[in-house]
Parts: structure tokens; sequence; C-alpha cells
């Protein structure tokens, strides 16, 4: 540690935010080397003030670190100044609570959250002074592992990783990291050790699988090539998860970062089913906390942390059972201590005033909705079961309370997208702006704000849209014009996402193992950081692609058919096929279907892990 | 109609000088970072901090004069209120109970001086570089002996101009109090101006320095070691 850290802080005083770079925050687990069996570093691919923000890196490192002689460490991607110190100095990449370079770890764990991320992960390993390439890594240890949600497809960096954990890690984790102990004393070679490890349930060994090509290009078949590996690996998924691990403890860090504050999970899964969401699929069944254990971690965190403001962290809050009675007794509590309660992702119109008044924040910040297609018909075929009654019902509720910005987010290039419904978005802010005119003056706001935002859709795996093309970047293009020439309204805002990285999103997401060359061709060029536009480099991502003679509309702009071998076939995420081909076919047919909480409509999880409103067996 | 949140008035607040120290990983917390930094541990260890009075409430908390980031302190000083009437010794006792590493309190007093007393600021620095020491101390010689020490400072654009960068010459307003070598170290105390007024940061020295030298620092390590007032007074 001593060592290292010389030769790091000279260069702080000569970086960004050097803070990030040094550790000690409050929170970070220090213990004695001497007396630690396996050395875990969590790695999370993009800059400190992304990755501290995630709750999964919270969770894990408190559950792992809860063992005397297990010891889980933090370690992020350094930005582009503080990296170049880095090499220029033959500095190692080292994990922040020991300042001990990470290849002399036991394991090395990526989260993989967006694809964006896959050439941090290259640079990364690269940084630490190891081979990218697992079959480069011979020895037992470090071992590289990868989990989060784009482990669902994670073909396109199979080649980089030595095992990936599916689901759900709170189990998963504990029984890698026992079997590891377990084998370390015998010295088992690295093969042995991912033998063994394959026979646990959600471990999925890559090089253990061989996969053959059809001669159209397309997957012919996923086959294991070890005794030990399954010919379907299964994610995980707790059971039970009121009882569920969740830290008493968080990383408190001294720089701002996007998320500071204290989170507490209240639910996870989703009941929506909205056909383009991959986190509505992935994350089921829908499971939720007791109102107890939330308060209790509620207190818990503010306790520790010190954080003025508490957030509940779910994918719809608002699908909370007993929503009311939970946010009444969490204000009880935050207001006595002067803690913020915020609530992202909540559905305002199913709340008694009285409530919002208590929960809002004095300081108005604007109302944000995601209706995600102009039209309702648009909004059928993707599941989307916001209406525009609901929309304008809650501006006018909003304008009324003096509220003076509204945001809407949107996809371009939805299936069956047709002009009248791109034509649907300008038009509804244009409604919203009428509606600002229609409050009587002395209630609403000085000036009125509308800001619309669209991102191309990106058909991701474990979805019903995962057989659906993505439009062309041609096509998005003639889209943006469409909408930038029918806005009437100075009071309307307009902005729109990149082309080309939505597009290399859409390979990322249902790439194949050939994508790894190209993946590693661009990190080679240079590109890191992808997901900052600033660092972005899309002609360098082109040369890579035609280098390694990857045709990138074969992944993003091919209709694939119902019955074509997808590269994620071995995966079993628990919503069945059947079920995703059926929701596609009612999507072209326009055609809704209803909430989990409504009634079952038959995904394919079976109320044996634990769903709320799951019926299937 | 919206009323404040902070409905329950407290008027009577008891005032606190607290005097910290800053040293190892916390020398790296930003001024800014340090405000947040100071509100969670005050919060964590539950003292009875004051909140102001108003549509936002917040814990009050005040620095009287910031410290560079990367320089050490044991003599930094943050004026904060409380509700409670609190012995000074438990105050400091329970505030030190939830500091992260490299930030503890030393003690606890009724403020006296105003911050805007505040006129300089004393320091440490010991520096290595990538030339011989024995060099180095002959070339700060001629640096601080020269008539004049100038350094680049910007100005504040006037409206409608783009800021500007203007020359001063520090040589007045700094006083050297000693400088030697120890080792294949060179040592410099100096006083620079501090406070509202003026302001000028040790680092702008060491690279005029630098500048001067045609040298560059492999080490650094600097320590505030007073912060005095305009009568030459300390200020704690």
């Amino acid at each position: 540690m001593e060592e290292l850290k010389r030769k790091i802080e000279p260069l702080l005083l000569k970086t960004q935010k050097p803070a990030r770079y040094i550790g000690g925050e409050l929170g970070s687990v220090i213990k004695d080397k001497s007396k630690v069996d396996v050395r875990f570093a969590f790695c999370f691919p993009d800059v400190y003030d992304v990755g501290m923000s995630h709750l999964g890196m919270k969770i894990l490192y408190g559950l792992k670190n809860a063992r005397e002689n297990w010891w889980c460490e933090r370690v992020f991607m350094p930005e582009k100044d503080f990296e170049k110190q880095m090499r220029d100095n033959d500095i190692p990449l080292y994990a922040l609570e020991s300042l001990d370079p990470i290849k002399d770890f036991d394991f090395i764990g990526f989260t993989l959250q967006y694809e964006l991320s896959y050439t941090n992960v290259l640079e990364m390993l690269d940084l630490a002074g190891l081979p990218v390439l697992s079959k480069d890594r011979t020895d037992l240890t470090p071992i590289v592992i990868g989990g989060g949600p784009c482990v669902c497809n994670p073909e396109p960096v199979a080649d980089f990783f030595d095992l990936f954990v599916l689901g759900e890690g709170e189990e998963l984790n504990i029984e890698l990291l026992e079997l590891y102990e377990r084998m370390k004393p015998h010295n088992p070679t690295k093969q042995e050790f991912l033998r063994e490890a394959a026979k646990i349930e959600g471990v999925y060994v890559p090089s253990f699988y061989d996969v053959d090509y059809n001669d159209d290009g397309t997957v012919k078949s996923i086959t294991p090539n070890c005794d030990t590996a399954p010919a379907k690996i299964r994610k995980r998924v707790i059971k039970d998860f009121d009882k569920v691990y969740y830290p008493d403890s968080f990383v408190v860090p001294f720089t701002s970062i996007v998320h500071d504050r204290a989170v507490v999970e209240v639910l996870r899964g989703c009941i929506r089913g909205c056909r383009f969401c991959q986190a509505g699929f992935i994350y089921r069944p829908f499971r939720e906390k007791g109102i107890d254990t939330i308060e209790k971690q509620t207190k818990a965190l503010c306790e520790q942390t010190g954080y003025e403001q508490v957030s509940l962290s779910s994918l719809s809050t608002s699908d909370y059972t007993e929503i009311e009675k939970l946010l009444a007794t969490l204000a009880d509590y935050t207001d006595k201590e002067n803690v913020n309660l915020s609530l992202p992702s909540l559905r305002i119109d199913s709340f008694s005033e009285e409530l919002l008044e208590r929960i809002a924040s004095v300081r108005k910040s604007g109302l944000t909705f995601a209706p995600e297609a102009g039209t309702q018909r648009l909004r059928d075929v993707i599941n989307k079961n916001i209406t525009e009654e609901e929309i304008m019902h809650t501006c006018r509720m909003a304008f009324a309370a003096g509220y003076g910005t509204v945001k809407l987010y949107f996809m371009l290039g939805l299936p069956d997208e047709t002009d009248e419904d791109v034509l649907g978005i300008p038009e509804l802010a244009h409604k919203i702006v009428d509606l600002y005119y229609e409050t009587p003056r002395e209630l609403r706001a000085a000036t009125i704000q509308v800001s619309l935002s669209t991102a191309t859709f990106v058909p991701k795996p474990f979805t019903p849209f995962e057989f659906e093309p993505q439009a062309t970047p041609e096509e998005i293009d003639l889209k943006q014009k469409l909408i930038i020439d029918n806005i009437r309204s100075k009071k309307v805002k307009f902005s729109y996402h990149q082309q080309p990285v939505s597009k290399l999103e859409a390979v990322l997401a249902r790439g194949d193992r050939r994508v790894c060359k190209a993946v590693y061709e661009a990190w080679k060029k240079g590109c890191t950081l992808d997901s900052w536009d600033e660092h972005f480099r899309p002609e360098l991502w082109d040369e890579a692609f035609a280098e390694c003679g990857i045709d990138r509309s074969f992944y993003a702009n091919r209709r694939r058919e119902y019955d074509e071998v997808m590269p994620w076939s071995h995966l079993d995420y628990l919503v069945s096929r059947e079920f995703f081909i059926r929701e596609n076919k009612k999507a072209h047919q326009a055609l809704t279907t209803r909430n989990c909480c409504e009634g079952c409509s038959g995904c394919g999880i079976s109320k044996e892990y634990g769903g709320l409103y799951c019926k299937g067996v | 109609m919206a009323q404040p949140k902070n409905q329950n008035l407290i008027v009577e607040r008891w005032d606190y000088r607290l005097t910290f120290a800053k040293e190892g990983r916390a020398r790296y917390i930003s001024h800014l970072d340090l405000m947040r930094t100071m509100q969670r541990a005050i919060k964590r260890a539950k003292v009875p901090i004051w909140y102001t009075q108003g549509f936002n409430p917040h814990a009050y908390l005040m620095f009287p004069l910031a410290l560079p980031l990367g320089t050490d302190s044991e003599i930094e000083t943050l004026d904060i209120a409380l509700t409670e009437d609190w012995e000074f010794d438990r105050l400091v006792e329970q505030l030190n109970g939830s500091m992260p590493e490299g930030l503890y309190f030393i003690s606890a007093a009724r403020p006296v001086r105003s911050h805007k007393d505040i006129a300089a600021a004393r320091y440490d620095i010991e520096l290595s570089f990538n030339r011989p020491a024995g060099e180095m101390l002959g070339l700060f010689e001629s640096f601080v002996s020269g008539e004049t020490i100038e350094i680049e400072k910007r100005v504040k654009p006037k409206k409608g101009r783009k800021p500007g960068v203007k020359l001063v010459d520090i040589k007045p307003l700094m006083t050297l109090n000693s400088y030697e070598l120890r080792g294949e170290k060179l040592y410099i105390d100096i006083t620079l101006p501090a406070g509202v007024e003026s302001n000028i940061n040790t680092g702008v020295v060491i690279d005029a320095f630098c500048a001067f030298a045609k040298a560059e620092f492999e080490t650094i390590y600097t320590k505030r070691t007073k912060i005095l007032c305009k009568d030459g007074e300390n200020f704690t």
C-alpha cells in the first residue's frame, strides 16, 4: 500500500477531482491482509462518479465484507487524465481500500450495467497488467467474473471473462467464494476450479460451450463441451426478498457523485411488462420487502451515512402494494430528522394531495413523464400503459400547484411506428403548453417549458422485441427532422440521442461471440469511455467492425425469426420464449397485455420463485 | 399556499468555533466536498445542530477560511450552531466518533474574532525536485532575492468581456520566515495573504519558483501552521 500511495499522491494534485482515486471514505472497509483468505476486486467499468452511485455494488460489497476472512474492495475506471498519469508512472490499477494492485487478487468482478462500458472492462484489465483474453490468463487467479443485466447476453464479451454469474447475486456470490475458499488450499488449476464452479446454478463458463453457425450467419447451436456444464444456465432469484441481505452501511464519498444519497430498495421485478423494457422481464418476478424492513433499513442507512436525502429504489415504486402506508411511515421519520425523502419514478395521480404535500420537497422541481410513444396506438404496441388523459390530468393538477417545467421522454424507431406516431410527439407537447395557458394566471407558474427528449429504440434480448430490427440511423434522422419541423411553440424544447451510439448498443446487446473481436479491436484503437459523448469515437468503431468483417446491420437491423437460435438461447431468465413470441404477435396487433397485478399472463415463471402475483407452476 | 418546511422555529442557538485537523487521505477533499463531508459527519454524530430557518432548511456550517486541496493542517476552523448548550469537550468527543479517516476535531470554543479579521496564513512546505537539492536551494535564494516575484492571476471579467490574466508582484505580499535544506529536501516557511480581501495559494508561489528554476517538483508536502488576523494575533 505505502509504496503505491507514495507514487499516487504527487499525481493527485495534477488530477481532476483527486478524491476519486485515494479512497479513505467513511464506510469503506479496511481489513488486516494477513487474516484474509479471499480478496475480491469489485470493478465498476465506468468512472467513480457513476460507479459509486450503483446500488448493486453497495449490496455485494457489504455482503462479502460481512465475512471476516473475505475482503471486497472497490475499483473504478479512471478518467483519461488520471489514466495517463497511471500509465506514465507505471501505476497498475489498484483497489481503493488497500491501494494494492488488483492483479494479485483472487477475484476481479465486473458489473456489466450497459453495453457501452465493455471497452472499459478491457482497459481496466490492461491497466491492471493482465491479458484481456481469458485464454491468455492461465493462472488460477485472478478469476475474472462478470454479472449484472448485460450478462443476459454476455456473448459479445465472452472471450474476456472466465465466468459469468446470472441473475441476482446475493446467494450466488457467497456460493462461488465459498467454493473457491474450499478449493484454494489444494492449489487447483483454473480449469479445475471452473469445472466445479459450473455446477453452481447461475454460473456460466463461456469456454465450456461451443457455438456453431449456419451458412446465413445465424447461430446453429450452442453446446456444452464439459460434463459439468449444464445445457441451459438458469438465472438466480432470491425467493424470500424480505429477508435478503441489505447493507446497513454505505461508503459515503467525499466528492459529489451522480446519486449522492441513501438508497433503500423496496421491491424487485416489475409488474408492467412494457415490451421494449429489458429490466421489466429479466428482473421478474415481482417481490416486495415489508414496511417494517424498509423502515428499519432506511433508519439504519440514514444514521450511518448522515445523508440528508434518502431515495426509494425500484423499477416502479408506485406499484408497491401499500405505498401510501409506506410513505406515511417513512415521512414520520424523515420529517423529524430533516431528511428529504425522494421518490423517483412515481405516478402521482394515485396519491392524496395531503400525502403529496408531505413528501414533496418545497422546492418545486419539474414533472417528468415517459409516454415513450406519441400515440395511444403505438403505446398499445409497446404495452406502455400510460394514457394521454392521465398525463393531462396530472399536468392540470401540477400547473394549478405552480409547476412550470414538464419533461417528456420518448423512443423513436419503435416497431410499427408511422409518421403519425412521430407527429404525436410534438402534438402532445403543444397540448400541454395549451393546458398551461388554460390554468388561471394567479395559480400557474410565471412561465412554462416543455422538454421533449427522444432516444433511439434498442431491441434487447429477453424482451418481446428481441426479434425486431432496429430502425436505421437514416430512418431515425427523418423521424427527428419530422419532429423538429412540427414544433410550433417556443415553449417546447427538443433534444435527441446521438445516432452511432444507438446502433452500437444494438449490436452489442444482441451480438454473438464473433463480436468479441470487434470489441477487442475497437479498444486496441483507443475506444474507452464510449458512453461519454466527449470520448466516444464512432470512426474507430467503424474501422474495427470493418477490419473484423462484421456487418453491424446483421445484428442491429435484421428481423429475427421466432425459431432462430439466439446467441443467448442457452441462458434461461425464467420468462419463456413462447411468452415473448405471444407478446410480439400481440404487439403487431396493437393489443395490450394486463399487468401482473391485474392477473397472471403466464410469462412462464413458476410461483416457487416467490413472485407476489405469480400463478404459474 | 406553500409554507416554510421548518415550522418548528428554533431561534435560540449556541455558537461554536471548532478547530479541526485535515491530513492523510483527507488532504484531497476539496473545499466544496469538505462542506458536505462535515454536514454528514455532524448528522451522523447526532449533535443537535441548528437548522437555518427558511423554505429550504439546512444545517448551519461556516468555514471562516478555505484550505487549499492537498494541504495538511491542524488549525482549521469550522463554525457551527447548536440548539442546546453543550460542553466543549462533549461536542468534540461526540463529533470525533463519526469522522472519516484523516479528519478530526481538536477543540471547541465560542467564536471570538470575526472571519473578516483573517489576513494571512503561514505554511510549511517540503519539496523534493528532479534536480539536486543543493542546486535548488541556490535557485530559491535567487528567486526570492529578485526585485519582484510575478505571478499570473486570473482577473474577474468585466461584464461582457472574457476573463483575463494579469501579472501581480507578490513579493511585497509574502513574508518568507525561513528556508533551508534538510537532507535532499527544501523546506520553506512562508506567510501569505489569506481571507476575504486577498488570497494567495502556496501553489502559485511554488509554480512560479518551478518556472523560474525550470525544474519540476517530485514530491510536495504542505501544511498550514497558522491563521493570522490583521493585528498579527492568531485567529483562534
